[in-house]
């Protein structure tokens, strides 16, 4: 029997993706999407082959065993509550929440309802970084010491540089990646913060340049620049890098640097040409997983997601104080 | 025939000394190490006077360029500042402020042409980003990063492992950095910094450094002394109408690859960036100009101070974890 999955909301660009992987891989079946935009409901529907809800009750009043929610930030918590409590489990999009009430709401009501909640982090995915952590485990580069990472991007422009529906700029956008990377990594949680943001890339109301300093528990020092930085022209959307520093070596990964350059006179521009694996597969295969044995260690769960994005707020909060701020752990 | 006597006959010294023997109206006339052990061969090499004391070098020459380990910088250059000597002085300009301060008195007291040798700005690839930025090709400038580094340097009395003399990756390394960034992007408002430098930690090092520009932009700088992966400078500017992207790495003219002696297989490759002439000749080349025509440097003492003064709050705000404030 396939594991069947509703989409609630195409808002996040990364929701066409997750589609196509449920539409390829035979355990899923891809049951229907539901949408505020009823419109891009139809149209989703049509292009992935499903069947378009009139509303979100309607989709989760359908036989789905579970919900990828792609919305708005802002959205993610008043939808994970309506799907938790229609007993679906759940696969949210980063950041988790724009509010640590939010994320907090969320968890308790998943756990109440009894259905799994996760946060779509599909680095973690990886090959790259997947051995990467292979080799940190084995003591390759003895203990660690520093971490380098960068998730920039271009500016997604729409919904994400309007804060009333993102809750930020470019530092929620993209924090939360590497910052769980990092985590996932050390196995430490963030203490200290301290984050420098500016708007003279696009000159909006929202950060569009963003660079955090972290402290984690055992004294280990990170720095990410999470801006949208990217220029218009520039080969492709951005990247994800580490540079992880030990007592005994040092560890880069480029983690989308597997590509050939594609000089196309066609579209008049010169972009990468990606031939490496997709990781929306691999995050979407360990959703499957957890649904069907309640088990799938290497996907983020929603207290992942929730403390991925503490970070992020936490360093909204650095910005608006001038100084680090420090994040306690309970 | 303009005179230069070299102070401080290491690895600087000597790549100083070979810029000068490049100019044809340019003599060495004196060299003088503390070390006279270094003096003889050093002046043997060059054919040119070893001085057994600072007084015997300044009586021989017009220009001193000191190159001594950062910390004796101030003991060495103010005396030929006194002496009204035209003074090029290593980066940094000294180990504290305190000793950088009496440089900048020295110099303004005795109206001397003085420059910090900076030779960052007269790399290639840096000079001409900073001409491409001062010229609008990336629009208003909103994030910068830098990075430079490779292993732990070993020098004569491992005296880089000493950050009392050294003042670690901030002050000795990515203090090139700083400079170029003041240079083209304008005033530092304020430093944050994490570092190694303090975890006493045997030959690592390294320093990951945010800055505020007065102009808003956003600074990263990296500095390493713990990469065993070789040498490598990377910068990538970003403004509002594009962006500028070097990695050292990456953009190479010219590689030569050598098979191993013997049937282990195996070898080792040089890359290298041939250009006509040298930074370091280039940079001094300036400064016997300056000195001939008798006009300022482009590098000033001030320069070389507010640089010193940015590497030493990176140091400050590792050490205290607090944000420090410049302007």
């Amino acid at each position: 029997m396939a594991i069947k999955i509703g989409i609630m909301s195409f808002a996040h660009l990364h929701a066409d993706s997750y589609a196509h992987c449920f539409k390829n891989n035979p355990r899923a079946e891809l049951v229907g999407i539901a949408d505020h935009d009823a419109q891009r409901a139809r149209a989703k529907a049509q292009q992935f082959g499903t069947q378009a809800f009139e509303s979100y009750d309607a989709l989760l009043n359908a036989p789905v065993d579970a919900v990828v929610i792609c919305s708005e930030n802002i959205r993610h918590a008043p939808l994970a509550l309506q799907a938790a409590m229609a007993g679906k489990h759940i696969l949210c999009e980063k950041p988790l929440m724009t509010t640590l009430e939010d994320g907090l709401s969320m968890m308790q009501t998943c756990q109440k309802a009894n259905v799994q909640l996760f946060t779509a982090f599909p680095c973690r995915f990886s090959p790259a970084m997947r051995n990467l952590k292979a080799m940190v485990e084995a003591g390759e580069i003895g203990d660690l010491l520093a971490i380098r990472g960068t998730n920039r991007g271009s500016n997604p422009h729409g919904w994400f540089i309007d804060p009333e529906l993102s809750g930020g700029g470019a530092m929620i956008d993209h924090t939360v990646h590497v910052t769980d990377l990092m985590r996932w990594l050390l196995k430490q949680e963030v203490t200290e913060i301290y984050a420098e943001t500016n708007n003279r890339m696009f000159h909006g109301n929202y950060d569009d340049t963003a660079m955090l300093t972290m402290t984690f528990q055992d004294g280990v020092f990170a720095t990410l620049d999470s801006s949208w930085s990217r220029p218009k022209t520039f080969p492709t959307w951005g990247d994800v890098t580490l540079g992880v520093f030990g007592t005994k070596g040092v560890i880069e990964m480029d983690m989308f640097a597997q590509y050939m350059v594609h000089y196309n006179d066609k579209a008049g521009r010169i972009s990468q040409a990606f031939w490496g694996d997709n990781i929306d597969a691999g995050l979407t295969e360990a959703f499957l997983d957890a649904i069907e044995t309640g088990s799938a260690p290497d996907l983020a769960t929603g207290y992942d997601g929730y403390k991925a994005a503490e970070v992020a707020l936490a360093a909204y909060e650095s910005v608006r104080q001038g100084a680090p701020v420090t994040i306690s752990h309970g | 025939m303009t005179r230069v006597g070299i102070v401080g006959l290491g690895t600087m010294g000597r790549t100083h000394a070979e810029a000068y023997q490049q100019m044809p109206d340019v003599e060495i006339t004196a060299v003088f190490d503390r070390n006279p052990v270094r003096t003889e061969p050093f002046a043997s090499d060059f054919q040119t006077f070893g001085a057994t004391t600072l007084g015997e070098l300044l009586n021989r020459c017009e220009i001193v360029d000191i190159c001594v380990p950062t910390y004796r910088h101030a003991e060495f250059a103010i005396p030929a500042v006194e002496a009204g000597k035209a003074v090029v002085c290593e980066k940094p300009l000294g180990r504290t402020m305190e000793q950088c301060e009496q440089i900048l008195e020295a110099v303004s007291k005795h109206n001397a042409l003085f420059m910090p040798a900076h030779v960052l700005r007269f790399f290639p690839e840096f000079k001409r980003a900073h001409e491409l930025v001062q010229g609008g090709a990336v629009g208003n400038v909103a994030a910068v990063r830098t990075r430079r580094g490779g292993d732990f340097p070993r020098a004569s009395s491992d005296w880089y492992a000493d950050f009392s003399k050294s003042g670690g990756v901030a002050l000795d390394l990515i203090i090139h950095d700083f400079d170029w960034i003041r240079w083209t992007f304008g005033p530092i408002e304020r430093v944050y910094a994490k570092s190694l430098t303090f975890q006493n930690l045997e030959h690592l090092d390294y320093t990951l450094v945010t800055m505020r520009a007065t102009s808003g932009a956003v600074i990263h700088v990296e500095g390493t002394w713990c990469d065993p992966g070789g040498f490598r400078v990377t910068f990538e500017i970003c403004g509002d109408a594009g962006m500028l992207e070097y990695d050292s790495r990456q953009m190479v003219a010219l590689r030569m690859a050598k098979r191993a002696e013997g049937a282990q297989g195996g070898g080792v490759e040089v890359p290298d960036n041939p250009a006509l002439q040298d930074p370091y000749y280039l940079e001094l080349r300036h400064f016997v100009d300056c000195y001939q025509q008798g006009i300022q440097p482009m590098i000033s003492a001030q320069d070389g101070y507010e640089a010193a003064r940015i590497a030493l709050a990176a140091i400050e705000s590792a050490q205290t974890g607090k944000v420090i404030s410049l302007s």
